[in-house]
């Protein structure tokens, strides 16, 4: 049975410059993407896969085109509050630099989005702590992100991007600043994750990340260029 | 604005405890300030009340010329006094004082006190009462009756701390080569900083001082009480064409004297503590806003900083007012500590001040919450603006941000 979860008909996507000049990024996609899958975004620098992602993850607006996501028509919203709400509690985001905040502990940093979907303070905690001990970093709650080497930060970052529980979890390189070992240990989560029938969207430029996905969608120059690559495990 | 966001507020300024303590010091020194500067216009202005109690509203007192065509041009005398009583309808009272500085002894203490010479009248017109004994009578003031009233000063002068003021009646004080035999003590007045003080003086009938002890030297003065306090431009203009009558002026000339309504004087006076405490009041509220410059200065740099963390709190669902809420508490909490520093610093210093000689610095509640109200106002009016800056990130380009 299909369950689309994103879909996009004929987004386009532009970029304007100081001096008023207009700089397509996304040229026409059409994208469908079911619930459940695994899906790596690659292609050259450049190509539109970060403009795609994020605005799947409504950090962006596109410029035309239709965005569905469970159905709805959310490319039309424009309103801070909903696009905060559909962020906050649809999406987790996961970055190549982690994006932790430094002056925090891990265990803050984690229940970071449970406080914009206003959860109690307990609860928070008792939620961030025990996915921090699911990802093996139980030890660790304490601890500021820049005591904790790169695999663990990135760990970090995904038991907060899992902290709401999202339907789709939103990877920019995510094992681009880590050592193969650790690039292991994230992609054995994401696979995880996809196991309880979450979605996984991973922009990457290693064979040895998108190997771990479903499919893999090309992109270059704002087009798609193939839709169902597959690499062998 | 909850919970959450102060305490994020709270730990966001922890974490650069250096740049917050600095930028909340302009603050604390404009608050400070204010606490102060207030004091000092309130404690001037109380000055003046003190300085003017015993001048009863009602009061208009004329005076010699001073200067060039002082003592021998001046012709008031008390017999300007029963003439203005004689034929004035809005003056109630009057008398000629004599005051001067003389040497008194008791026993083998001598010390310099005021001498008051006038009629019984002057109890009235300068508020006094007594603490014992009576004042001299009509008769008494006339016919050089070697009576006087002291003030506390005196007693507290010439016997121990504490003496029971009925215990010094019918003592004798020495004056020059008469001797005054006390008949009352007055009520202490205190806390009186003007020249105005009847703590340090003697009163003694108006014939006696001016036969025996200041009639060589000085000049009267002529106190009077208008009927009542809306009666007092009224009476001091009659008091006025009364006097130039009765010293024979002719309309071209100018008053041989000079003309005072009590009202007219404290008002004077009033004005010019007010206008020092505006003057002052007006420097403190231009440190503040240099302060709240300072604050605004600081959030800018700070949400320039923390662009990234910006970025993601928008990612991670943060909405835009949270954001707000965010940067404008820490420029609040930021500011209202150091308001409440500022006014802690203030009221400290106050009774330094006060030890100074001539400070006189008074406590103000209203100061404490126009510091503290204005120092809050100062952290939302001028962290308002950065922080709605940082709101409106765009949130990828915020995660962009080094």
């Amino acid at each position: 049975m299909k369950d689309v979860l994103i879909k996009f008909e004929d987004v386009h996507k532009s970029y304007f410059l100081a001096n008023g000049e207009e700089v397509p990024v996304l040229r026409g996609i059409d994208l469908e993407i079911q619930k459940g899958e695994f899906v790596a975004l690659m292609g050259e620098s450049g190509g539109g896969k970060s403009t795609l992602l994020n605005i799947i993850g409504c950090l962006h607006a596109l410029s035309s085109g239709k965005y569905f996501l469970e159905g709805r028509d959310i490319g039309v919203i424009r309103e801070d509050y909903a696009l905060a709400f559909v962020r906050n509690k649809k999406m987790g985001f996961i970055f190549q630099s982690f994006n932790l905040l430094s002056r925090m502990t891990a265990l803050q940093n984690v229940a970071l989005p449970a406080i914009y979907a206003r959860i109690p303070h307990a609860e928070r905690e008792a939620r961030a702590t025990k996915l921090l001990q699911s990802i093996g970093l139980g030890e660790r709650v304490r601890h500021r992100p820049p005591e904790l080497s790169g695999g663990q930060q990135q760990r970090v970052a995904i038991a907060r991007a899992l902290m709401n529980d999202p339907e789709i979890i939103l990877a920019d390189e995510p094992t681009g600043a880590l050592d193969s070992k650790s690039g292991k240990e994230i992609m054995e989560i994401f696979c995880e994750f996809k196991e309880r029938n979450k979605t996984v969207l991973m922009v990457t430029h290693t064979p040895e990340a998108a190997k771990y996905a479903d499919r893999i969608v090309f992109l270059k120059d704002g087009k798609i260029t193939s839709h169902d690559y597959k690499l062998e495990k | 604005m909850n919970f959450e966001t102060l305490k994020m507020a709270f730990e966001a300024l922890l974490a650069n405890k250096v740049r917050s303590g600095l930028s909340m010091l302009g603050i604390v020194i404009g608050v400070s300030t204010v606490i102060i500067v207030v004091g000092i216009g309130l404690g001037s202005q109380q000055k003046v009340a003190d300085q003017y109690k015993n001048l009863n509203v009602t009061s208009v007192i004329v005076m010699g010329m001073r200067g060039r065509d002082s003592a021998s041009s001046t012709k008031i005398s008390e017999k300007d006094v029963d003439y203005v009583l004689a034929n004035a309808a809005y003056v109630n009272v009057g008398t000629a004082v004599l005051q001067g500085n003389l040497d008194l002894s008791y026993g083998k203490t001598s010390s310099s006190f005021s001498v008051f010479g006038s009629s019984a009248k002057f109890f009235d017109i300068s508020n006094l009462s007594l603490a014992a004994g009576r004042v001299f009578t009509e008769d008494e003031s006339g016919n050089t009756a070697l009576l006087t009233v002291i003030g506390n000063g005196v007693l507290e002068k010439f016997w121990d701390e504490g003496t029971d003021p009925e215990t010094v009646l019918g003592e004798i004080l020495t004056v020059g080569n008469k001797k005054l035999e006390i008949i009352g003590v007055l009520k202490e007045i205190g806390s009186s900083t003007g020249p105005m003080s009847y703590d340090d003086s003697l009163l003694v009938p108006y014939s006696t001082a001016a036969k025996y002890l200041l009639g060589s030297t000085t000049k009267p003065n002529l106190y009077f009480l208008a009927t009542d306090a809306d009666t007092v431009d009224l009476a001091t203009a009659e008091i006025e064409l009364l006097l130039r009558a009765n010293h024979k002026l002719k309309a071209a000339k100018e008053n041989d004297f000079r003309i005072f309504d009590a009202g007219s004087m404290v008002g004077a006076a009033t004005d010019t503590a007010t206008t020092l405490t505006i003057l002052l009041t007006s420097v403190a509220a231009i440190v503040l806003i240099v302060s709240g410059i300072g604050i605004m200065n600081v959030m800018f740099v700070t949400v320039t900083e923390r662009t990234r963390e910006i970025g993601i709190i928008k990612a991670v669902g943060g909405e835009q007012k949270d954001i707000l809420a965010q940067f404008l508490a820490e420029s609040v909490i930021l500011s209202m500590i150091g308001g409440i520093i500022g006014i802690g610093i203030g009221e400290i210093a106050i009774p330094f001040l006060n030890n100074l000689e001539d400070w006189y610095v008074l406590h103000s509640p209203i100061s404490i919450f126009v510091g503290f109200t204005f120092s809050v106002l100062v952290g939302i009016f001028f962290g308002f603006y950065p922080a709605l800056k940082a709101s409106r990130l765009d949130p990828v380009d915020a995660l962009r941000s080094e």
